[in-house]
């Protein structure tokens, strides 16, 4: 049961990443939905893929996500 | 087809349309990007959930069969061919743990043409660097 609702809650949080404005909030629903589908793949099996997914997706991608964000949006209030 | 993996696979349709529709409607560079990541994540679930089997064995963990035993002489132990039987397939694993990482520096590279494109035009919108690109 537990795996149905991280495969809702994969499918949820990516349209969330889209459609919200603040790009903050847009990178952490992300790395969120990244860590969910590192759970997903440990359900399919795939233990070392999920290994390297939930670091990648939910440490490194939002890292340079918040370094580029920060580089284009310096000295203005967003 | 077992039922988790089509909701495998109706989760990485929803992910490819929502990556695909962000890259084409959206106006911001940045979400443009967040689009690109979902795709391949997208592309990954399907991957994946092709050499999925339910109740199987991970191949990756070695201690269910030990290469010497022929089969039912171990109780504890299998064969490799009753191992190879158990498992799921894992030819697409170690191709997606590639695509990941490869998906992971595409994805900085990305974000540098961003940087570089802001530092040109000041803005992160399609439509104005499209229209300060005509004024040159």
């Amino acid at each position: 049961m537990f795996d149905y609702i991280l495969l809702f809650v994969v499918a949820l949080a990516a349209i969330m990443a889209i459609v919200q404005e603040n790009l903050y909030k847009s990178i952490v629903i992300l790395g969120f939905e990244s860590f969910s589908l590192a759970a997903i793949y440990h359900f399919l099996l795939a233990t070392d893929v999920a290994a390297t997914q939930a670091i990648l997706g939910s440490a490194l991608i939002p890292g340079l996500f918040i370094v580029a964000l920060y580089k284009t949006t310096k000295g203005r209030d967003e | 087809m077992e039922p988790f993996q089509t909701g495998a696979f109706l989760t990485a349709g929803v992910l490819i349309v929502t990556g695909f529709w962000a890259i084409i409607m959206m106006d911001n560079l940045l979400k443009k990007v967040i689009g690109a990541n979902l795709v391949g994540d997208g592309v990954n679930l399907v991957l994946i959930g092709i050499g999925y089997r339910p109740g199987g064995l991970v191949p990756e963990v070695t201690h269910h069969f030990h290469a010497s035993a022929v089969p039912s002489t171990f109780s504890h132990f299998l064969a490799f061919n009753e191992f190879a039987e158990l498992a799921s397939y894992p030819l697409p694993f170690a191709l997606v743990l590639t695509n990941i990482v490869i998906g992971a520096s595409t994805l900085s590279v990305m974000l540098a043409l961003s940087v570089v494109l802001y530092h040109k035009y000041q803005t992160l919108s399609v439509q104005k660097i499209f229209e300060a690109m005509e004024e040159d």
